[in-house]
């Protein structure tokens, strides 16, 4: 069918422009404007300096640090995240696997861990130095415990949520226990796992700085506890701010494999997607 | 003519609830039949049995030799894979890609083989069931209401596809339907079944050759018996 | 406790009213808090017999125990007290870190700390703690005490590994064998003493520093009469102390719940005897602030001399009766 068409001109390259540019000035308009006034506040003397200090001097310790000894504290810490976060998570895994497969597991297994996941975590502190000491081990051992719970539970939801429509495909087919794990539970699972080792790797940040506060001699956390024994506020918040940095970072990376592996998923993702 | 499938079912229950009672059913090569029946009449629950999927019934069956394949109502296709993945998915990785390939062509989605089933629409998906069921080589391929998800005109142009596919590949039906009009224009038997507990109530023979007319007075004249018969049953 | 935040928004509320309140004549605060310590057997004295509650009758006394020099100062500077005890050197770090603290008041001169080690253990000099473990809670008079002994055998702090626990932590750590030293602290490093048989690897008089009392410059200036009438108090207290020693020692180890042989040790090393601030005080303590310049614990540029100039506030003795 022909006919004295014409052709519009294309709108898509107005729709390009709303990058992701304004979207994330926006995200920095409430963090800039809080320092500006805590600077103001705190240069006028409304609040003193030795309990908040100017986000400038925050800055001048930052530096300070930074060409110093920073970086062996950021190292020791985020080794310690990442080795306790991979066993805890590791271990939950497997046994997320096996309490949501299994209802007899689940019988044996479930209250234990119901018991045990309703300790808060500075109460595991004095057992562990008790039975585990000062060392690194007792320090790995409760960022593991940190971690294990929320990757636990959420995987064991994650494998209990999955629709039976699918196993039914798979038990059509006559799947052994083991092939419908691997081809259909799994990968079902994934989504969930993933909201379980986020949320456990930020709760090992948190069980990272609880074990460093008490007998470390480097670390994030021993430096916070530095800051706070010599009276240095700056310090303190300085260790803060690395530390919310580093949490936010390996969030990140997590939340982009997360994006990666899950890019399958047919789900609302906020308003109007701009993909 | 020995049966491919036969399937006698004295009795069957959900909980304390009898939802089956004295169905037999024989299924020969290449015939096509319908179960027809109101929602919850255990027509279903008859398909899964064949299906493998119940097993606590009271009865035998027989089944085929070769494999027999299952089409769902929903597509139920495992969105983290592609639709050749997806089509290929009882051989786990390494599936048949040209056999593949051919069928994704049979069901019309060429193009489409990479494609992640959220990119596709619901008469699209169902297509790639159907493709799935083919791909064992079955000689038998059970349907459970497979276009009521469907609009009209994209179900009318489904029912084409399977009956194409089903002659070209020389496979049985067992399909289950609540759409009298399906159940005729597809099969060379309905059987109308009853509210539960349910047996058979009634055998149509639909005698017209493929491909059929949808208009054609033969298919009305039937239709008006299935009706009657289902409002005998008090169906409806 | 007054935390932080309350704090905050009475600043502000204060700002609002400020000028005419200061010049008026001084009444009695409606709450003093004061902190109380093992370290400080003075203020145990002082809780017990409620003295300072018979100075100050319209006002709410409260004690907070304090664990350290370094949770006394962080409770200082938070409002949680009003007065603090801690180690004299302890309270020029803060001081030099920013803290507008003043030293008014000396509760002991004492060897109270020194490094300690297992019974069993091999050591026989500082030297020998190389590369080693020694627990020291940081910011306290132990911690600077191991800093300055470490330098005059030659090492740095970088030389030895530091482990940060409170004082009773470091003890157990100890005799546990968790750590190789510990900087001890009495009452804890008596009973390390004299219940596990450790034995003081180091000891130096000189690398001790006095106990003293400090408030905030803020309060230095607006109740100066109740500082006067607290000292006073603690005055009483000494004099108690110093004439009933065997009572004194008893109340030690009831308060701290240690024998009392542990008491006995711990006060046979304490001296009571001068309690005001001189200019030898002075002269002591910027002897010993190096140590605070050269193993970096204050900010870069600080004049160390300058900040015991400002801390150390001997006014405030010149009110009390001569001892």
């Amino acid at each position: 069918m022909t006919s004295k068409t014409q052709t519009v001109p294309l709108a898509a390259p107005l729709v390009m422009q709303r990058s992701a540019w304004p979207r994330r000035l926006k995200g920095l308009v409430l963090p800039v404007l809080i320092l500006l006034v805590l600077e103001g506040v705190v240069r006028i003397g409304w609040l003193p300096s030795y309990q908040m200090p100017a986000p400038s001097e925050i800055a001048v310790t930052l530096i300070d640090l930074a060409e110093g000894a920073l970086w062996k504290h950021i190292g020791v810490s985020l080794l310690r995240v990442l080795a306790g976060f991979a066993i805890g998570a590791s271990l939950a895994l497997v046994f997320a696997a096996w309490v949501g497969l299994s209802r007899e597991a689940e019988a044996y297994l479930e209250p234990t861990f119901a018991g045990l996941r309703s300790i808060p975590s500075l109460a595991w502190v004095p057992l562990l130095l008790l039975w585990l000491g000062i060392d690194e081990t007792s320090k790995i051992v409760l960022i593991a415990i940190g971690a294990f719970f929320p990757v636990y539970l959420n995987g064991v939801a994650a494998i209990r949520d999955i629709d039976r429509k699918w196993v039914e495909v798979g038990q059509m087919y006559a799947f052994s226990r083991r092939r419908l794990v691997r081809r259909i539970l799994l990968p079902a699972a994934l989504p969930g796992l993933f909201t379980g080792l986020r949320s456990g790797l930020s709760l090992a940040w948190m069980f990272l700085v609880a074990a460093e506060l008490i007998a470390a001699t480097k670390g994030l956390g021993y430096l916070l506890s530095d800051g706070r024994e010599t009276s240095r506020p700056d310090i303190v918040l300085a260790a803060i701010i690395v530390l919310a940095l580093l949490g936010k970072v390996s969030d990140g990376l997590l939340a982009a494999l997360e994006k990666h592996c899950l890019a399958w998923r047919d789900t609302f993702n906020g308003q109007g997607a701009e993909q | 003519m020995q049966p491919l499938l036969d399937i006698r079912v004295e009795r069957k229950s959900f909980a304390s609830t009898p939802v089956l009672t004295n169905v037999h059913l024989a299924l020969q090569p290449r015939e096509a039949v319908s179960l027809l029946g109101p929602s919850g009449c255990g027509k279903s629950t008859l398909l899964r049995i064949v299906a493998g999927l119940e097993k606590d019934f009271q009865g035998q069956l027989r089944s085929p030799e070769g494999e027999v394949a299952f089409v769902f109502q929903e597509p139920r296709l495992m969105p983290w894979l592609t639709v050749e993945q997806n089509i290929g998915f009882s051989d786990d990785s390494h599936y048949d890609k040209a056999w593949v390939a051919q069928l994704i062509e049979e069901v019309g989605l060429k193009g489409f083989a990479q494609a992640l089933p959220k990119a596709l629409s619901g008469g699209m998906a169902q297509r790639v069931a159907i493709a799935r069921g083919l791909y064992s080589r079955p000689q038998v391929l059970l349907l459970d209401e497979p276009f009521s998800a469907v609009d009209a005109f994209t179900r009318m142009r489904l029912q084409d596809l399977l009956l194409q596919l089903a002659k070209h590949h020389a496979i049985a039906l067992l399909l289950v339907t609540h759409d009298v009009d399906e159940a005729l224009y597809l099969s060379d038997r309905v059987l109308v079944m009853d509210n539960r507990p349910s047996s058979i109530r009634q055998e149509l023979a639909v005698d017209l050759p493929h491909p059929r007319d949808r208009r054609d007075p033969l298919l009305a004249r039937l239709k008006a018996l299935a009706l009657t018969e289902l409002q005998r049953a008090h169906v409806i | 406790m007054k935390p932080f935040a309350q704090r905050l928004l009475g600043a502000c509320a204060l700002a609002l009213c400020l000028q005419p309140q200061a010049f008026a004549a001084e009444a009695d605060p409606a709450q003093v808090n004061l902190d109380y310590a093992y370290y400080s057997p003075v203020s145990l004295v002082l809780k017990h017999f409620g003295w300072l509650e018979q100075a100050l009758p319209h006002t709410k006394v409260g004690w907070v125990l304090s664990q350290g020099s370094n949770r006394s100062l962080e409770y200082l500077n938070s409002g949680g007290v009003d007065f603090a005890s801690s180690a004299s050197l302890s309270a020029v770090l803060s001081r030099a870190n920013g803290s507008p603290i003043k030293s008014v008041y000396v509760y002991s001169r004492a060897e109270w700390t020194a490094l300690v080690v297992r019974k069993d253990s091999p050591f026989t000099s500082v030297t020998d703690l190389k590369g080693k473990k020694i627990a020291a809670t940081k910011g306290t008079d132990p911690y600077l005490f191991t800093l300055r002994s470490l330098q005059q055998a030659g090492l740095k702090k970088d030389d030895v590994e530091l482990v940060h626990l409170q004082h009773p932590d470091g003890r157990t750590a100890l005799e546990k064998g968790d750590v190789d030293a510990w900087a001890g602290l009495d009452p804890h490093m008596a009973a390390s003493q004299i219940q596990a048989g450790s034995r003081l690897l180091y000891r130096n008089k000189d690398f001790n520093s006095y106990g003293v009392v400090s408030v905030t410059e803020t309060y230095a200036k607006e109740h100066p009469q109740t500082i006067t009438k607290v000292l006073g108090a603690y005055e009483k207290a000494r004099d108690w102390a110093v004439k009933h020693p065997d009572e004194f020692a008893k109340l030690l180890a009831d308060e701290s719940g240690l024998p009392l042989e542990v008491a006995k040790l711990q006060l046979s090393r304490t001296d009571l005897g001068s309690p005001l601030l001189t200019r030898q005080d002075v002269v002591s303590s910027k002897a010993a602030a190096p140590i605070l310049v050269s193993e970096e614990l204050v900010r870069r540029g600080v004049n160390v001399d300058q900040v015991i100039d400002q801390l150390i506030d001997t006014s405030f003795g010149q009110a009390l009766p001569k001892p």
